[in-house]
């Protein structure tokens, strides 16, 4: 993937020292799990990541106005402070922090793509779970299978001409978000006051 | 709970963790899992799990498995049932109904999101006809429970409208069958026996503000008319009598207070909460400002770092902990709402903390003018000049049109958690939730950038208190109390 260099990040540059560059090999670590790891530190630092050789990227970071970083997220802030002093603590840091976060955001990707399709089971399974009893066994309906049969096929034909009719809406709304309440369970009355 | 045996010919745990999410901490780490479980191992055994060399035989090999860590030893129905009861919300549509009656108000609050307007400005009362309109609207959002919420500016500067939109909204839900409840936001100084009895009646739930000892209350809650403070603690206690000795035949609900914290608060938390045990509460909602609407512009002079937040929360929850311990009934909120989804696997509806947001979705705000918007803190950004977040209007646009509405839609999905990169990756992401509305107002964009947000920062205080608190037996028994209703 060829990242081209914008104006403004080559004019940046120019604009003084606050640049630490992290050379990240793609043989370790893919592509996606430096830029996640950019972005977790991207409280504290622009980052802009271009090809660097073969089989290398350089994550370039541009340390934000006044920000030294101090500690391992977000949770223990950015400190501001005008000290030119600070700012090799704070490089440092910075650097310390995404090659924590590439670290972790390797195992990250493993175990992302480990589980991708289960995971997606999962969250099927958990939306249509029905945490309600089963229903009982049904009675005799005193129909005689033919009749079964027809009315079987009628309410599949309602169903259908219901599913085209939602369709041709042309939006999805599996859950009935916007249906109104009478839609959805049709009036009520007689129920106890409120 | 039932578990699947494990795999032939090996005693440890299996080359690959189930999808989870983890955050170190000290030298532990946190492990927490999409249907809300949460484990604490040390960095030796994060290691020996992330390369399946957990033994089988081990305690924490059994902890994890009954937990939803171990591949091998999933329990598909538990999870799935718990990951439902969490998220049970996806199943409604908006419950919460806030109807802002006016925007004029008496006080003139240091911190004031909504930018209330002065007694004069009649023009920004509510009308009986809007309000009932947004009743109507209300009533057809697919959700069995309809809460109605009455704010301002101060609601009871539009008395009339307030009790003419408390009857039809019980006449609405006798007839639509639903469930109803009604609440109201007061500062209390308006309030007369007559008004209280027919609130009582009606069973209107009541919430004020109470920002601490008499001289930063009304420092922080500008009152030309009279002592703020002394109001707020005579309803209170007028209706905590009400709610101990119920008059025939009502259900009358104890009164609470939110405390928000204003620079003046950072260092007074023992006082603060002392007000509160004093004046019989037994809960306090502590609540961080927001640099939304009007208090945008008041940033500078009213304003604070998450980091000076997240420091005031750690010393309070430390002192209500305390309190706890000797014998004081007192919880704080924030920390119960998310306890309840950490220990309960309950979702506690808290809209500001779920995924997607509750924005349009599971909320919505009603102008006075009848002007609809995703939540109140959006009419808020709409009051300031900018109504992007202005979904329609009740005498114009129809229920349907607005759930579907492109606004609707973008709300949802940019508080989608699993579209955020680092909400994705966070382990506190099973409890917690991004604000688009904050989003935008502080960083430009409703996606944000959640590395430097101060709202994630103060959640992630949140809940690194909490969780470390959890840790402590001697806390857990406490928290677990707040939480066993």
């Amino acid at each position: 993937m060829v990242i081209r260099r914008p104006k403004k990040e080559r004019n940046l540059k120019k604009e003084g020292n606050r640049k630490i560059a992290v050379k990240v090999s793609l043989k370790k670590y893919n592509l996606n799990t430096a830029r996640y790891a950019a972005y977790a530190v991207s409280d504290a630092a622009y980052v802009f990541i271009a090809p660097s050789g073969k089989g290398a990227v350089a994550v370039e970071f541009t340390l934000k106005n006044g920000s030294q970083v101090t500690g391992h997220d977000k949770s223990h802030v950015t400190r501001h402070t005008s000290q030119a002093g600070n700012y090799m603590t704070a490089a440092g840091n910075l650097v310390r922090r995404f090659r924590e976060e590439l670290k972790d955001e390797k195992i990250r990707a493993a175990v992302f793509d480990a589980n991708r399709d289960l995971r997606e089971f999962m969250i099927l399974k958990a939306l249509s779970y029905d945490t309600a009893a089963p229903p009982a066994e049904q009675e005799d309906s005193g129909l005689t299978p033919e009749q079964e049969k027809e009315l079987d096929a009628l309410i599949a034909q309602v169903e259908s001409e219901i599913k085209k009719e939602s369709a041709g809406s042309g939006t999805k709304d599996p859950l009935g978000i916007t249906r109104t309440w009478e839609e959805k369970y049709g009036a009520k009355t007689g129920r106890k006051r409120n | 709970m039932a578990q699947k045996p494990a795999a032939k010919g090996t005693n440890l745990s299996g080359a690959v963790l189930p999808q989870v999410l983890w955050k170190k901490t000290g030298g532990n780490y946190l492990l927490t899992n999409d249907s809300g479980h949460h484990a604490w191992l040390e960095e030796k055994n994060f290691a020996a799990v992330t390369a399946g060399r957990l033994p089988q035989t081990s305690p924490l090999f059994a902890e994890l498995a009954s937990k939803g860590f171990i591949r091998s030893r999933l329990d598909f129905n538990d999870l799935a049932a718990k990951w439902k009861k969490q998220n049970a919300y996806l199943y409604y549509g908006p419950g919460l109904h806030i109807l802002v009656l006016t925007l004029r108000c008496n006080h003139k609050c240091l911190y004031c999101q909504s930018a209330a307007a002065g007694l004069g400005a009649k023009n920004t009362d509510m009308p009986l006809a809007t309000a009932r309109k947004s009743v109507d609207f209300a009533f057809n959002s697919p959700n069995p429970g309809i809460t109605l919420e009455f704010q301002g500016g101060e609601p009871l500067l539009n008395w009339e409208a307030l009790k003419g939109t408390v009857a039809y909204a019980r006449k609405k839900a006798k007839t639509s069958g639903k469930e109803l409840k009604l609440a109201l936001v007061s500062n209390f100084s308006l309030l007369t026996a007559e008004k209280a009895a027919f609130l009582l009646a009606n069973e209107v739930s009541i919430c004020t503000s109470l920002d601490g000892p008499k001289d930063l209350h009304n420092r922080n809650r500008l009152f030309t008319g009279g002592n703020s403070h002394g109001e707020t603690l005579k309803w209170l206690k007028y209706f905590q009598k009400k709610n101990a000795a119920p008059p025939p035949g009502c259900r009358v609900f104890k009164p609470s207070a939110l405390l928000t914290v204003s620079k003046y608060s950072l260092s007074r938390h023992r006082e603060i909460i002392d007000e509160y045990v004093k004046a019989g509460l037994e809960d306090i909602f502590i609540r961080p400002l927001a640099p939304i609407g009007y208090a945008k512009s008041l940033w500078g002079a009213i304003g604070y770092e998450a980091k000076d937040f997240s420091a005031f929360y750690l010393k309070s929850l430390d002192y209500i902990l305390k309190l706890n311990r000797g014998g004081v009934v007192i919880r704080e909120k924030t920390a119960a709402m998310m306890l309840d989804k950490i220990i309960n696997f309950r979702y506690p509806g808290y809209l500001d903390a779920r995924c997607p947001c509750g924005a349009a979705i599971g909320q919505l705000a009603y102008n006075y003018n009848g002007d609809i918007y995703t939540c109140d803190e959006g009419r808020m950004v709409g009051w300031a000049g900018d109504v992007l977040f202005k979904l329609g209007n009740v005498f114009r646009d129809a229920y349907k049109k607005v759930m579907s509405s492109g606004l609707t839609r973008v709300c949802a999905v940019s508080s989608n958690l699993e579209a955020q990169p680092a909400c994705a990756r966070c382990a506190y992401k099973p409890y917690c939730g991004v604000c688009p509305v904050y989003n935008y107002a502080t960083q430009g964009s409703l996606w944000g950038n959640m590395p430097s947000n101060d709202r994630c920062g103060l959640f992630k205080g949140i809940f690194e208190t909490l969780f470390a608190f959890l840790k402590n037996p001697g806390n857990t028994a406490i928290l677990k109390k707040w939480v066993a209703k």
